[in-house]
């Protein structure tokens, strides 16, 4: 799928969601502008889900990252620090970059990932993990049942990955390679056994 | 003059107002004079509503205030309430008119219930427009103004609006957060409960009776909504990160604990059961909740530290093959068969628990270099000097 057919899918999604014209829906605009409040929020997660055949993460992030990195580290007093910029720079289209120069509170970061815009790569990203075939006879995948996909022809079922265990898998690995740029080793010392 | 009152359960219908004279304005008045301050109550946009704060037993400290129609066209009274740079923000507010409406009603209880308090508390009468609500970098709304100095407080605040409809709840001090949140029963919603709730949550639900199933399921959102705002970053964590542990029908009281994201942003709250207060008032449910920010953690011992890294290390090898108990002299790389990954995750928990950042990468790097191993000894001793030195609030855990 193109970005503009995400698009195109997702204003619809919000659109009828929030009872709002889809001519309405700008990649600029904010769902809370649009009117989401935090239920709505969940309602177009949740159709966004359903109708992509995508696994949403229920954070940010840096949210995650802060999980591995611990507090302080990547956002201090509410901004980010040189650290959490680097990180999220790593996640973000570099023609959203020039929207993390300077000082960046995490409120900034929050009202990135509510736009349009940052949804429909969001959800680009994702479907990249749901299988248009089937490893096993190449068969059509379908949606099943939650986080399922079924193979049309002999019937196999995967489960998709999670936006959430996706992002922490990379927060992992940013943090291991981050240490080895930073020394030029890795954090272990296998050396030693 | 327009001060309508909720607690009556008497919500008057848009534009029949009451003045002061009236049943609201009298208790403003009583109030105003319980505190000690003279003469007439600053025009309020907005009305009292008691039902949280009485919810919450603790009458006075908090200001709750409700709307549920704008009192004019929003031009106006974005005129009328807002500060020179709140102005701005409403002129460049790029939304549609749902949100522009609901955020203007969100500024007028949020300065209302400000207004309130700090008349109540400090005997100061302020106009809405001397109170800017702006939101910390957090985006958390706090009350602020040129009376911030010169009162020496400075409240703060928690807004919510559902389905038309706006509240704020303000406390003064701002080390106490308070939280609130509102939902309409009539918005119906398909099967939130699936995403929102986890499946011991949803249990919780089942085992209520179906009559009122639907209602608490949306006590329950309420209550993490409401939670997430008193501890000042929302539900920014993730949903999960909020788990509620108990409903108590009888008196709709909701416990939850902070679990894996929202502990690394508040580690003192590991353990702790926080409760939220929740009720159906007419069309709508709400929860209400305040938090006082813990007092300063002591500084652990030497013995204390070494236990906590003994415990943390039986339990990162439980299901590993080291046969050996786990000594102070026992020896991470060579001995325990720590890698990479278990070294980072320890740093992180370590950092983590006693909410201090080490430099643990130059440790790890200088390690790498010397080819040498690391004791739960060595690591005790380093966890120590970086706890007592001035380092304790240092920067990031990153030579630069």
């Amino acid at each position: 799928m193109t970005e503009s057919e995400i698009f195109d899918k997702f204003a619809q999604i919000v659109s009828r969601s929030l009872r709002i014209d889809v001519e309405q829906v700008k990649p600029d605009m904010q769902l809370t502008d649009l009117g989401a409040e935090s239920l709505d929020l969940i309602e177009i997660s949740m159709e966004t889900e359903a109708q992509f055949h995508i696994f949403l993460p229920d954070k940010s992030i840096l949210d995650t990252a802060v999980e591995v990195f611990g507090p302080n580290v990547l956002e201090r007093d509410g901004y980010l620090t040189e650290e959490g910029k680097r990180l999220v720079l790593q996640r973000v289209p570099a023609s959203d970059a020039v929207a993390f120069q300077g000082q960046v509170a995490v409120k900034d970061l929050q009202h990135y990932f509510l736009k349009v815009g940052t949804w429909v790569r969001m959800i680009q990203g994702l479907l990249r993990y749901t299988p248009a075939q089937c490893a096993g006879c190449g068969g059509a995948m379908t949606g099943s049942m939650g986080f399922r996909m079924k193979c049309i022809r002999c019937g196999q079922e995967i489960t998709l990955r999670s936006g959430e265990e996706i992002n922490r898998e990379w927060v992992r690995e940013y943090y291991q390679s981050e240490y080895q740029l930073q020394f030029g080793m890795p954090v272990a010392v296998h050396a030693v056994q | 003059m327009d001060v309508m009152d909720f607690t009556s359960g008497h919500v008057p219908a848009g534009g029949s107002s009451r003045s002061l004279a009236g049943l609201a304005g009298a208790r403003l008045q009583q109030q105003a004079a319980e505190a000690g301050s003279a003469g007439r109550t600053p025009e309020l946009i907005s009305g009292l509503w008691h039902t949280p704060v009485a919810a919450l037993g603790q009458p006075g400290r908090l200001v709750c205030c409700r709307l549920d129609a704008l009192p004019g066209e929003p031009e106006e009274v974005a005129g009328r309430i807002l500060n020179e740079s709140e102005q701005q923000f409403w002129q460049g507010m790029h939304a549609v008119d749902k949100r522009r409406r609901e955020w203007l009603m969100g500024r007028a209880v949020a300065k209302d219930a400000v207004r309130v308090l700090l008349e109540r508390h400090c005997g100061a009468r302020l106009a809405a427009a001397e109170i800017e609500i702006a939101p910390d970098p957090y985006g958390r709304p706090r009350a602020e103004g040129a009376w911030v100095e010169r009162l020496g407080v400075q409240p703060s605040v928690s807004i919510s609006h559902s389905f038309g409809t706006a509240v704020a709840m303000a406390v003064l001090d701002a080390g106490q957060g308070v939280g609130i949140d509102l939902e309409n029963v009539h918005q119906r919603r398909e099967n939130f409960e699936s995403i929102a709730f986890s499946g011991d949550e949803r249990d919780l639900l089942s085992a209520l009776e179906s009559a009122i199933r639907q209602e608490w399921a949306l006590r329950m959102w309420c209550a993490k909504e409401s939670v997430g705002k008193a501890l000042g970053r929302g539900l920014s964590a993730g949903m999960q990160a909020f788990h509620i542990t108990g409903l108590e029908p009888a008196n709709g009281l909701i416990h939850l604990e902070l679990r894996a994201g929202a502990l690394e942003q508040f580690p003192r709250l590991r353990g702790q059961t926080l409760a939220a207060h929740t009720l159906r008032e007419g069309d709508f449910v709400f929860s209400a909740c305040t938090y006082q920010q813990g007092a300063v953690r002591m500084r652990p011992s030497r013995q204390q530290i070494q236990d906590y890294l003994l415990q943390k290390m039986v339990e990162l090898t439980q299901d590993w093959d080291y046969a050996e108990p786990v000594r102070p002299e026992s020896k991470l790389f060579t001995e325990l068969g720590f890698e990479s990954l278990d070294a980072v995750v320890l740093c992180t928990a370590i950092q983590e628990h006693y909410q201090t950042p080490m430099p643990f990468a130059e440790l790890l790097a200088e390690i790498g270099q010397q080819q040498r191993d690391l004791s739960i000894n060595e690591l005790t001793d380093f966890v120590n000097t970086h706890l007592s030195g001035p380092a304790a609030d240092g920067a990031t855990g990153r030579p630069q």
